[in-house]
């Protein structure tokens, strides 16, 4: 029996026993090669789900709908080993009880769904060690060096010229699973932070302050950038933030449900070599 | 001849220490540039990222953000959760090509009012030889004089 199989009829227990009130998976989507999320709640919508290798998005997200959880009912979720970490983010920032969420992990290799043992967010620390052993994207490593290697001005033109594009659209805010605030700074106006039409000075402030709110928070699972109608490559400055706080603090967002948010803590010995 | 380039920079400090520096500068009859605008807030932990991009966003050339040495703070610990946001929101700042060197930060405690003064003296130079912030500020421009916006 394969993966898919396997998880369709589980979920379908599940639903039956009344063990979970919702399942979150995927689906068929608009063409062969995409899936789209699916929200299953009776044992027989079961068969509607699909697991394979095109399942990429980071269904985590769905949790932090508001009052999704309130009920005190278990929701079953599909997740990648990013989806896991989000799910201890979470946790951890006290948005989602981990204790009601099932995860149906799975891992992507060569295109093909791999499946993860266990159910709770605390049986996959070794999925995450091994995540954090392997290190952050490396591609990504690379872009982001030529950039560091340009000067100021160069960088400047080249980020002007990426957010001169952003439409405002928040897409990439609807799509993170950290992005849960029920009042978005870019929506305060009694002080207006940002300016909110879509101009560059404006979408260059949201994406600066966004990437900042992401940083030690990212899974890099890369739903904004995959969402952005205008591809912005919003992987790449939220790759440069987590590895900063990776190489100043040590710190790889979603280690576990108890992991302190690394700007919420602080040690006495941090570096400061900036510092005048 | 034109007139010498006179920088906007907005110091962000912190009512305990660094604000009472500038006061025993001031005190101590020390001259410095005149060119700081003082922001005066209770902890160096109050000091959001957003101030930063709000002064650079309403003209500023350089920012400057100071409060107490590591372990003297007020509430003991705002300057050293400020100090872990810095890193990040200077990294950040500095990938998204807005100069390191527009972007200040320093320690000076309430019996620093020479260090004050002279720092805001560098400072001052410092930002003078870069001139003025246009690249950013000229994004403001095309806002003010395009009606489309």
């Amino acid at each position: 029996m394969g993966i898919q199989e396997q998880y369709i009829s589980e979920a379908a227990g599940l639903l039956a026993s009344g063990a979970v009130k919702l399942v979150i998976g995927y689906c068929e989507g608009s063409t062969p090669d995409r899936r789209r999320p699916v929200f299953v709640r009776t044992p027989a919508e079961a068969e509607r789900l699909m697991l394979d290798g095109a399942c990429v998005a980071n269904l985590s997200t769905y949790l932090i709908t508001e009052g999704l959880l309130s009920d005190g009912k278990s929701v079953a979720v599909f997740l990648k080993p990013d989806g896991i970490r989000s799910i201890n983010i979470l946790a951890a920032e006290a948005q989602i009880n981990p204790e009601q969420v099932v995860i149906f992990g799975f891992d992507i290799e060569n295109g093909q769904a791999r499946t993860l043992a266990g159910r709770k967010a605390s049986d996959f620390t070794s999925v995450v060690e091994a995540a954090k052993a392997a290190g952050l994207s490396a591609d990504l490593q690379k872009e982001s060096e030529r950039l560091v290697q340009m000067s100021a001005e160069e960088r400047f033109e080249y980020w002007k010229e990426q957010f001169s594009k952003c439409i405002k659209c928040y897409a990439c805010r609807q799509v993170c699973p950290m992005c849960y605030c029920r009042r978005c700074i870019v929506d305060v106006n009694q002080p207006q932070w940002v300016n909110t039409s879509s101009h560059t000075l404006g979408n260059f402030e949201w994406n600066i302050v966004r990437a900042f709110h992401l940083a030690g928070r990212c899974v890099a699972c890369g739903g904004c950038d995959r969402s952005c109608p205008v591809n912005i490559p919003l992987r790449l400055i939220n790759h440069r933030m987590a590895k900063e706080v990776l190489d100043a603090f040590d710190y790889y967002a979603g280690e576990s449900t108890d992991q302190k948010p690394v700007l919420a803590t602080f040690r006495q010995d941090d570096p400061e070599t900036f510092i005048l | 001849m034109s007139e010498p380039f006179e920088p906007k920079i907005v110091a962000f400090v912190c009512t305990y220490c660094t604000y009472a520096g500038a006061d025993l500068a001031g005190t101590s009859r020390m001259k410095y540039a005149s060119n700081v605008r003082i922001v005066r807030l209770p902890c160096t932990g109050r000091i959001s990222p957003m101030f930063i991009l709000k002064a650079l966003q309403k003209g500023a050339d350089g920012v400057l953000v100071s409060g107490c040495h590591p372990g003297d703070c007020h509430f003991a610990q705002g300057n050293y959760h400020a100090r872990r946001r810095w890193t990040v929101f200077r990294a950040l700042l500095a990938f998204t090509g807005i100069p390191e060197q527009r972007i200040r930060f320093s320690w000076i405690s309430a019996a620093e009012g020479a260090k004050f003064a002279e720092l805001i003296n560098t400072l001052t130079e410092d930002i003078r030889k870069l001139g003025p912030f246009e690249q950013y500020h000229e994004l403001q421009k095309v806002i003010e004089t395009q009606s489309t916006y």
